[in-house]
């Protein structure tokens, strides 16, 4: 046996293993290799393993259940909405499942520390739970392309944009959520920052809508109980769909036929609900370990230098503006995934975490729910574009990362970050240029890096930040290259 | 053996931050000799869930005036300050 054949074979044995072993081994060492104590590292990683296989369980109800629904759409009522939206969880455990995503916590520390080091960030990224974006964008790109180096550097410069994103709102957040040191790196949120501002500034001109402003409390009392809580959202979105899809058999099948199936998928979808955020709690709990050893090790690395500390945006979403704007914007959601032409995506799991997509919001708007409602609506419109466009890149790397698919399965896709334009942007650009849209996006980023740290004041005040006129007035055009 | 505590801890999913600071939680109970029972939630349902709580613990807004103690959970996330935070969660626990 040549020396070939013997690499040959190893690599054929990491394909076998599959990333539900591979992942907790990269963790395990990656965890040691930060200074992780042995049993508390090997424990942990198990637990990752553990996690995903729950997570792969329920992935795979989610998918069978939608999946039949969706295909008696369309034989029934001709209404095309095969794509699944299977929710954030589903969305971290393939890009931490990926190629890319053994490789992500190492990649972003390192950019991290970089950019410490070249003083062109402030923030030092601690939430290594959320490098899961930077992994995704990634893990799109090698479905893509079919080249692990294409994403690796994609997930780094993904990592870098965070870092300007939180650096550039964080006086905005820390004034406007009594974060102090705080700043939010996270995928979800910053995306569409450069939306939200002009937007705002346009409502600003508008007589009488600009004065518009809604009372959280109430709308927490009446759409709390329903959109607030998954489990009741998932029940009944079950509910309709199984009567829009079922209905038209109901002559073959029997009334009786036809209602254990409604009632079946209602609370087959109630379960997914509530079963995929505990699955993911387990993935958190194993991640625990080697994000506090990431954490010692930065700090000590940073030391003696004011940094912000940054966080996952799941910190600002009790803010009561948050709740009841994404409550709001829940049905306002459910409907836009109805009438919008050319939309073959279902609103489903995700559907919980609209307020990390608005948190950013807030300080820009000052809490005016009326203005985070009209933002976010336009947000989610958008979104929708995007949305549809990933969704087979998104399949593609959910196979790829060994996840159970059923026969005939429908394409999946989900809100974070799947109705965002910063994974489509990066995965337009890399696929049809290769290296030359990874060169670009660096150029991109440099440029908008530059006019920020010319006049960051101007820029943060645009984001909502105290001090000087109104927001918005004299700021700069926020660019839109950004994503 | 004194009875058992409930601690509830809030963020804005009560998957991501809640897991952090609860596990901190169940950790240094169980090294000061505590009995301890976690329940993670969302921050909208904290009123609701506080009657049931011996003390509340949150890394994101909730409201006040609940009749529960509310601590600040932030410092088991940023790493700054956080034996100070464990300290004051361990010394409410043990009163009564």
């Amino acid at each position: 046996m040549s020396f070939l054949d013997f690499l040959q074979g190893v690599q054929d044995f990491l394909n076998a293993l599959g990333s539900f072993v591979l992942l907790p081994i990269f963790i395990f060492i990656f965890a040691i290799a930060l200074g992780t104590k042995l049993g508390r590292a090997f424990r942990s990683a198990v637990v990752i393993g553990v996690a995903f296989v729950g997570i792969n369980l329920v992935i795979g109800l989610m998918w069978n259940s939608l999946t039949d629904v969706s295909q008696a759409m369309v034989n029934n009522l001709g209404i095309q909405r095969d794509i699944v939206d299977v929710g954030w969880p589903s969305a971290a455990a393939i890009a931490f499942g990926s190629s890319v995503g053994l490789w992500v916590i190492p990649i972003a520390l390192a950019v991290n520390i970089v950019m410490l080091v070249l003083r062109l960030t402030k923030t030092l990224n601690v939430d290594v739970w959320n490098f899961w974006h930077f992994a995704f964008i990634g893990s799109l790109i090698v479905s893509a392309t079919g080249k692990l180096e294409l994403g690796l550097v994609a997930a780094a410069i993904m990592a870098a944009l965070m870092l300007f994103f939180a650096d550039w709102t964080a006086p905005a957040v820390q004034d406007f959520y009594n974060l102090p040191g705080i700043s939010i790196p996270h995928g979800t949120s910053s995306a569409y920052v450069p939306l939200a501002i002009p937007l705002n500034w346009v409502i600003d001109q508008i007589p009488g809508l600009r004065d518009l402003d809604a009372d959280p409390e109430a709308i927490q009392k009446t759409f709390g109980p329903t959109f607030g809580d998954p489990m009741i959202l998932g029940l009944i979105i079950g509910l309709i769909l199984g009567i829009l899809g079922f209905f038209p058999d109901i002559a073959e099948s029997g009334f009786t036929q036809f209602l254990a199936d409604v009632l079946k998928l209602g609370v087959n979808l109630a379960a997914v609900m509530v079963l995929l955020p505990r699955m993911v709690q387990i993935l958190m709990e194993g991640l625990i370990p080697i994000s506090e050893s990431a954490r010692e090790f930065m700090q000590k690395r940073a030391s003696g230098r004011e940094v912000y500390i940054g966080l996952d945006s799941a910190i600002l979403i009790g803010h009561p503006s948050v709740i009841s704007a994404s409550l709001i914007l829940v049905p306002i959601s459910i409907l836009l995934s109805v009438i919008l032409p050319g939309n073959r995506v279902i609103l489903f799991a995700d559907l919980a975490v609209i307020p990390f997509v608005v948190a950013i919001f807030a300080p820009i708007t000052r809490g005016n729910v009326v203005r985070i409602v009209i933002i976010g609506t336009v947000a989610m419109a958008v979104g929708f574009f995007f949305a549809n466009s990933l969704a087979p890149l998104m399949t593609e790397s959910a196979v790829a990362a060994n996840f159970d698919i059923p026969e005939g399965a429908a394409m999946i896709v989900s809100i974070a970050d799947g109705f965002l334009p910063t994974p489509w942007v990066f995965t337009t650009l890399v696929a049809s240029l290769q290296w030359i849209g990874l060169i670009i996006l660096i150029a991109l980023l440099a440029v908008v890096l530059f006019f920020y740290l010319r006049n960051p004041e101007g820029w943060e005040r645009a984001a909502g930040a105290p001090g000087g006129s109104a927001a918005g007035g004299e700021a700069p055009a926020p660019a839109g290259g950004t994503d | 053996m004194s009875k058992e505590k409930v601690v509830l801890v809030a963020c804005g999913t009560a998957i991501a931050t809640s897991t952090v600071v609860a596990k901190a939680i169940e950790e240094a109970c169980k090294e000061a000799g505590i009995p301890v029972r976690t329940r993670q939630c969302k921050a909208a349902e904290v009123p609701t869930l506080a009657k049931e709580a011996d003390l509340i613990v949150t890394t994101t807004p909730v409201a006040q005036d609940l009749g529960v103690p509310v601590i600040q959970g932030l410092a088991f996330l940023t790493g700054i300050g956080k034996d100070q935070v464990l300290q004051q969660i361990i010394e409410e626990l043990k009163k009564d």
